[in-house]
């Protein structure tokens, strides 16, 4: 017969895992939800067509966001462009080319690191070798400063998305007489790629929200601007300003930029969700 | 285990081959093969003749499908492995280093256990293979198509449905679409191994039947698991046991009157 006490003290034990795990999870989603409310009820009411049409105000008079939307733009795009190519090309030797040798574990080792560092020392180090040299902030180190945070993390989802791919596929696709390097293209990518393109969606979230690389790179800019050779507002940098600033409308304009930068993140991650579900069909 | 063994022997479908009529398409000469230090073929000495369907029966681990990769040099996708002696195929070594791999894998095609249809369409996962080595117009392109996909017996089934994805078919589809791909790219060998291990019955009996038609044109190596299969199907039977191999000859011969005590009891299903 079944000893009534082991059992009664395992459904107490299941009852109390049950009850915690349920409260962690309703902490966690209500905290998010908190933010979320707080950001439309603090944001919402100061999203007009101005934000999107008008430069980053004086202090008392009226303004919007253009200028800061577009420079980051311009950074977030910039960065994907230079750090997605050398991601996916360091993922791919590491999966392909390299699966076996000892530099695919020093890189991965190395990228581990560099996908865990500080934001802030990222910005450091850009300013070092680039805005100390050039003698003034600019864009371009902005752009480079969030490339070097896309990197490891395109390198990271492009190894793992590669190694996913089973190997039977590859020695089918060698079987019919494909060179390796078609192999990779037509079957390891095409089998691959949403979770590759989710990687990427996930870097430009996370670079998209980064303020402490573009502190020190490309500053900020009050003004009109697209040139990369100078300082370059982005919406990261203006809400920590105009968010620790004494002025109301700063403020009110800074929680406005925190509303449009989430709402940006979570329409990609969405999209990053979609892509990946519609690999299982 | 005090189970008694069957002592069945399956029926044999094919009559007794005369051999000296017979051309050697692909020969195996004194070969070696070695996972790292480990040696898992030991000098392997085997013809597989033009036209005829060869089965590799053996254990689990007995090296059959090792050599049945080795013939288009599978093997060389990974490191550490490497093969010693000769394979001559029509009378070239295909184990020279200087021999094109992607070329010799475009003469000799390969079926593998568990179906692996590219993710793309129907249509696609045939036409590509065929683009690597043949410049076709579109028309011609589309009758190669039509072509493999019938005679891998599957053109009923997907004709209506060839911009659907591969892998939206049946296993046993899939499978049949995998024989197509392999026919289309028109190679003179098809290496076949267990293609049938992930299929049920009809699909098996669907493919068996199919590798009775293709050995008209092609010469065929088939690994197998299952006896009733090598025994359906082949003409010749090499049975392997711990990286040597016993015993090869005439699937007949080697199920009715093995000269082996090992094959007798590994086909009569006293041990393996």
């Amino acid at each position: 017969m079944a000893d009534k006490a082991l059992y009664s003290s395992r459904k107490r034990r299941n009852g109390i895992a049950t009850v915690l795990s349920y409260g962690s999870a309703g902490l966690g989603v209500g905290v998010l939800f908190l933010v979320l409310a707080v950001l439309l009820w603090k944001g919402f009411s100061g999203l007009s067509v101005a934000v999107f049409t008008e430069m980053t105000p004086p202090p008392g008079s009226a303004g919007g966001l253009l200028n800061a939307i577009v420079g980051s733009l311009i950074m977030t795009i910039l960065a994907v462009v230079f750090g997605t190519p050398i991601g996916i090309l360091a993922g791919t030797y590491m999966a392909e080319y390299g699966r076996h040798d000892r530099l695919t574990s020093v890189v991965r080792f190395i990228n581990d690191i560099l996908l865990s560092a500080p934001s802030i020392v990222i910005g450091l180090f850009i300013y070092e070798i680039m805005v100390v040299r050039m003698g003034h902030f600019s864009g371009i180190a902005g752009a480079i400063a969030l490339a070097v945070i896309v990197v490891p993390v395109v390198v990271r989802t492009t190894e793992d998305m590669l190694l996913l791919v089973p190997n039977p596929l590859r020695e089918a696709a060698s079987a019919l007489g494909m060179p390796r390097a078609y192999v990779i293209r037509h079957v390891a990518y095409r089998a691959a790629k949403a979770g590759i393109v989710t990687g990427v969606l996930l870097a430009v979230a996370r670079i998209s929200g980064e303020t402490a690389p573009l502190l020190f790179t490309a500053l900020n800019n009050q003004f009109w601007s697209t040139s990369l050779n100078g300082p370059l507002a982005s919406l990261p940098v203006v809400i920590y300003q105009f968010a620790l600033s004494p002025y109301a409308d700063w403020q009110n304009l800074a929680w406005t930029g925190a509303l449009i930068i989430t709402f940006a993140v979570l329409t990609l991650s969405i999209a990053a969700r979609a892509l990946t579900s519609q690999k299982g069909n | 285990m005090n189970v008694a063994p069957s002592t069945t022997v399956p029926t044999v479908t094919h009559a007794p081959v005369d051999i000296s009529s017979l051309a050697e398409k692909v020969g195996i000469r004194n070969l070696n093969f070695f996972y790292g230090e480990s040696k898992a073929l030991k000098s392997i000495n085997l013809t597989l003749y033009r036209g005829k369907v060869t089965a590799f029966i053996g254990p689990s681990g007995c090296g059959k499908s090792t050599l049945l990769r080795i013939l288009n040099r599978m093997y060389d996708l990974y490191p550490g492995q490497r093969a010693e002696g000769e394979v001559l195929f029509d009378g070239d070594n295909i184990l020279d280093p200087r021999q094109d791999i992607n070329l010799l894998r475009s003469r000799i095609g390969m079926v593998f256990q568990k179906p692996t249809p590219f993710p793309m369409s129907i249509y696609e996962n045939i036409a590509f293979g065929v683009r690597l080595y043949d410049k076709l117009s579109k028309a011609d392109l589309d009758n190669r198509v039509e072509m493999s996909l019938r005679r891998a017996a599957i053109w009923d089934e997907v004709k209506d449905k060839l911009n659907a994805n591969g892998l939206s078919l049946s296993g046993g589809q899939q499978q049949r679409l995998c024989i197509a791909r392999t026919v289309a790219v028109r190679p003179e060998v098809i290496l076949f191994d267990e293609p049938c291990s992930a299929l049920d019955p009809i699909s098996t009996a669907k493919i068996e039947e199919l590798i009775d038609e293709l050995k008209a044109d092609y010469t065929i190596a088939i690994v197998t698991h299952n006896m009733q299969q090598a025994a359906r199907v082949s003409d010749f039977t090499a049975f392997m046991y711990l990286g040597e191999l016993i015993e090869f000859d005439t699937t007949s011969k080697m199920f009715t009157s093995p000269s082996d005590s090992r094959t007798q009891d590994y086909i009569t299903g006293r041990f393996g």
